[in-house]
C-alpha cells in the first residue's frame, strides 16, 4: 500500500514556508513596533527550531501518532498565537482562525475539509465586514490574510484527513482480511465472555446450529447453542472459566450427540489490547469425526490382529503339542506298562492280609490309570482325519448330548431350556466330533454352576448372517465365514461363576484349567477349539464374572469343502 | 488242559518282557520265552513253535510289522497267531478297545494289566481253535 501522506520533507518545507509567511506578517503588521518585536522573534526562532525537529527526527517517530499530532496541535496554538501576539488583527479573528484549523481537522473527507474552509472564510469575511476593516486603505492586507489561512487550514486539515482516512483503510483491509478468513475457514469460530455468552460467532456456526444470522446468537451460551446436559454445560464453562483464570490456552475433544459429532475445541484467552487483561475468549471447533472414526477403526483392527494373533500362536502351540503327542503317548505308556506289569507281580506276591499294602497298590493303580487318561487325552490332538464332514441335524445332535450328560445335570440340580429356532436346522460337520465339542461344553457349564443357587443351562440354536469381522470371519480368502453368509449358531450359556477377563485368553490353551488336578487335564477346550478350526467353524466366548458364560459354536450350514482340514 | 500254552514275546523293553515272563508263568497256565528284538524274535519263533506271539510295534532295530510280515511268509510259523502289544496307538478306536484289529492280526494297547492280557490271549486262541 503506498502511503498518501505527505513526507516528512514536503511538511518540512510547507512548514518552513509558513513560518517565514508568518514571520513577514508579524515583523510588517500594522502593529510592528508597538514594542512586541522581541516576542514576535522569539516565537519565530521557537518556531525555526520546531521545524528543525521535524527535519532532524526520524521518519518512524515522526509518523508515531503522539508526536505527528503533537506537531499539528503545536502548529494550531503556536500559529494563531503568534499572530496575536503580532497585534495584526483582533483578537477574535485569531480565534476564528483557530477555530477554522481545529474543525477543518475534524472533517473526514477532504470535501468537507474544502467546504468548511470555504465556510469559515466567508464567516471571516463578514467578521471583517462588521469591524468595517473591508473598506479603507487596510482593506488589501487584511483580504490577503484569507488564502493564507486557508491554505494553512487546507494543509493540515489535508494532512490529518488523509492520514485517518490512511488509517482506517488499513485498519478496514486488516479486518475485512481476518473477517474473511475467519468465514472462510473450515472450523467453527466463536468468542464468548466469562459467562459463556456469545460475543461473535462465525456464519459456519451459525449455520451448522441452525441459526438465521449472528445477531440471533449473541445473547445465548454455548451450553445452550450446544444442547448440553447440566453435568455438560457445567463441563464446558468449567474450560471457559479455566481460561480466564490461567491466561492459558485449553484443548480438548468434546462429542456433539446432537450431530453426532465429534469436536477437538481449543480455547484461546482474548486480551484487551492496552490493559492485556483476558476478557474474552475465542473457542475454535475442528470437526475430528474421520479422525476418531479412523482410530476406532484403527483400533479394532489391531484388537482383532492381536486377537487373530494370539490364537495362531494358540494354534502353533496346538499343531506343536499333536505332533508331540504322539511321540510322548508312546514313551509314557511303555514305562507305564512296565510298572502296571511289575505291580500285578508284587500284588500277587504280597502278603495276604495285609490291608496297608493292598490300599497302597490300589493308589498306586489309580495314579497310572490317570497318567494313561492324561495321555488319552493328549492323543486327541494327534488323532488324524477319521470322520468326514456331512450334512447333519443338529437340534437331535444337541438332544443326545444333553442325554449323555444327563447324570451329570440330574446330580448338580440344573435346569436346561432349549431353544432351537427350527428343529430342522442342519449343519456340515462331522457328527461324533461335534458331539464331543457340545458334550464338553456342557459339562463345562454344569461344573462352573456347582456353587451356585440358580442353575440354569441355556442351548439355543438359530441360523446368523455374517455382520461382523472376527476370528475367521470377514473378507480373506482364508476365512471360514465371509461377509453376509449363513453360519448356524449354537449357543451353550449357564449362570455360573463366568470367566475373570484375565482367564479369557487362556481358555483355549492346552493344559490351562481351573479344575481341581484329578478333575480336568485342561485339554477338553483346547480339542473343542482344535475340532471346530478342523469343521471349518469357529468357537468364541463371552462371559461375565459371577453372572455367566455363553460359547457361541459357529457352524458351515452347508459343506463347503468335503474334507475335514488336516491338523 | 494237557499242557500250558506257549508264549512267545517280543519287545524292546526288556523289563516289559521280564514282568509279562513273570506274571504269566505265575498263573501256571503259561511257558514264556522272550526275545528283545525283531530278528531274534523271528528266530525264536521259528524254533520255540509258540501258540501265541506278542509282538510290539516299535522297535529300533525293525518294526513289529515287518517281524509279522516275515513270520508270515514262513509256512512253519505262518499260522502262529500274532498279538500286537504296543504303546504306539494312535487310533482312538483301538485305544478305546471298540476295534481289536489291525489287518489279520489282534491289537493290544498298553498299558495293560495281566487279568487283561491273559484273557485277551485265552480269547484269540479260542477263536483259532474254533
Amino acid at each position: 500500500m503506498t502511503s498518501p501522506i505527505p513526507r516528512k520533507k514536503t511538511i518540512f518545507l510547507v512548514r518552513l514556508m509558513v513560518i517565514i509567511t508568518s514571520a513577514y506578517f508579524i515583523i510588517f503588521s500594522p502593529s510592528a513596533g508597538r514594542g512586541l518585536e522581541f516576542y514576535a522573534y522569539i516565537f519565530i526562532a521557537f518556531y525555526l527550531m520546531t521545524n528543525l525537529v521535524v527535519a532532524y527526527i526520524p521518519e518512524k517517530y515522526f509518523f508515531d501518532d503522539k508526536i505527528f499530532y503533537g506537531f499539528i496541535l503545536c502548529d494550531s496554538i503556536l500559529l494563531p498565537a503568534g499572530i496575536y501576539v503580532s497585534g495584526y488583527v483582533g483578537s477574535e479573528l485569531y480565534l476564528m482562525f483557530f477555530f477554522i484549523i481545529s474543525l477543518t481537522t475534524m472533517s473526514s473527507s477532504f470535501v468537507y475539509l474544502v467546504m468548511n474552509t470555504i465556510f469559515f472564510s466567508f464567516i471571516y469575511c463578514w467578521l471583517l465586514y462588521k469591524r468595517d476593516l473591508l473598506t479603507g486603505p487596510m482593506a488589501g492586507s487584511y483580504l490577503i490574510q484569507i488564502p493564507f489561512i486557508d491554505i494553512i487550514a487546507l494543509f493540515y486539515g489535508y494532512l490529518i484527513t488523509t492520514r485517518l482516512k490512511d488509517k482506517d483503510e488499513r485498519i478496514n483491509e486488516v479486518r475485512e482480511r481476518y473477517e474473511q478468513i475467519v468465514q472462510a475457514t473450515d472450523v467453527l469460530m466463536c468468542i464468548v465472555d466469562q459467562e459463556g455468552k456469545f460475543l461473535f460467532a462465525n456464519q459456519k456456526l451459525v449455520k451448522f446450529y441452525g441459526f438465521k444470522d449472528e445477531k440471533s446468537l449473541l445473547d445465548l451460551t454455548i451450553s445452550q447453542v450446544y444442547n448440553e446436559d447440566e453435568i455438560e454445560a457445567e463441563k464446558s464453562l468449567s474450560h471457559v472459566k479455566s481460561v480466564y483464570e490461567n491466561d492459558a490456552m485449553v484443548q480438548y475433544e468434546f462429542y456433539d450427540k446432537n450431530h453426532n459429532i465429534w469436536f477437538a475445541n481449543t480455547l484461546s484467552p482474548i486480551r484487551d489490547p492496552s490493559s492485556h487483561d483476558v476478557f474474552a475468549v475465542c473457542i475454535i471447533s475442528k470437526d475430528i469425526t474421520d479422525r476418531i472414526e479412523r482410530e476406532k477403526n484403527l483400533n479394532d483392527t489391531v484388537e482383532m490382529l492381536r486377537k487373530t494373533r494370539d490364537q495362531l500362536i494358540q494354534k502353533d502351540k496346538m499343531a506343536a503339542l499333536g505332533r508331540l503327542a504322539s511321540g510322548i503317548a508312546h514313551e509314557m505308556r511303555n514305562p507305564l506298562e512296565i510298572i502296571n506289569m511289575g505291580m500285578d507281580y508284587l500284588e500277587n506276591n504280597l502278603p495276604e492280609n495285609d490291608p496297608g499294602m493292598s490300599e497302597s497298590i490300589e493308589r498306586i493303580f489309580n495314579a497310572i490309570n490317570r497318567a494313561e487318561n492324561i495321555i488319552k487325552n493328549i492323543l486327541s490332538f494327534a488323532r488324524q482325519s477319521v470322520g468326514e464332514i456331512t450334512q447333519i441335524a443338529i437340534c437331535p445332535l444337541l438332544d443326545n448330548v444333553l442325554t449323555l450328560a444327563q447324570q451329570t445335570i440330574q446330580k448338580n440340580g440344573v435346569s436346561v431350556q432349549r431353544d432351537y429356532e427350527n428343529e430342522l436346522l442342519e449343519v456340515a460337520g462331522d457328527y461324533n466330533m461335534m458331539q464331543q465339542v457340545f458334550f464338553n461344553l456342557v459339562n463345562n457349564a454344569v461344573d462352573s454352576m456347582r456353587d451356585d443357587k440358580d442353575k440354569r443351562l441355556t442351548i439355543r440354536a438359530y441360523k446368523q448372517l455374517v455382520t461382523e469381522v472376527g476370528y475367521k470371519t470377514g473378507y480373506r480368502r482364508a476365512d471360514y465365514f465371509s461377509m453376509g453368509d449363513e453360519m448356524v449358531v449354537v449357543e451353550i450359556s449357564d449362570t455360573g461363576k463366568g470367566i475373570p477377563e484375565e482367564v479369557l485368553p487362556k481358555i483355549f490353551e492346552p493344559f490351562f484349567t481351573t479344575k481341581a488336578k484329578n478333575e480336568g487335564t485342561g485339554l477338553g477346550l483346547s480339542i473343542a477349539h482344535m475340532i471346530m478350526d478342523r469343521l471349518y467353524g469357529t468357537i468364541d466366548v463371552e462371559s461375565r464374572v459371577n453372572q455367566g458364560t455363553t460359547f457361541f459354536v459357529k457352524l458351515q450350514p452347508k459343506s463347503k469343502l468335503i474334507k475335514i482340514k488336516e491338523m | 488242559m494237557s499242557r500250558n500254552i506257549k508264549v512267545l514275546a517280543i519287545d524292546d523293553e526288556a523289563d516289559f518282557c521280564y514282568f509279562v515272563k513273570k506274571n504269566l508263568m505265575q498263573s501256571g497256565m503259561f511257558d514264556v520265552v522272550i526275545a528283545t528284538n525283531g530278528a531274534e524274535g523271528i528266530k525264536m519263533a521259528e524254533m520255540e513253535k509258540p501258540d501265541i506271539i506278542l509282538l510290539d510295534l516299535f522297535m529300533p532295530d525293525m518294526p513289529g510289522e515287518d517281524v509279522a510280515a516275515a513270520l508270515e511268509e514262513n509256512p512253519s510259523t505262518a499260522k502262529i497267531p500274532i498279538l500286537y502289544v504296543t504303546a504306539l496307538a494312535t487310533n482312538e478306536d483301538v485305544v478305546e478297545g471298540k476295534e481289536d484289529k489291525i489287518g489279520n492280526n489282534y491289537i493290544l494297547p498298553k498299558p495293560v494289566r495281566t487279568k487283561k492280557l491273559i484273557e485277551t490271549i485265552v480269547k484269540i486262541l479260542g477263536e483259532k481253535s474254533s
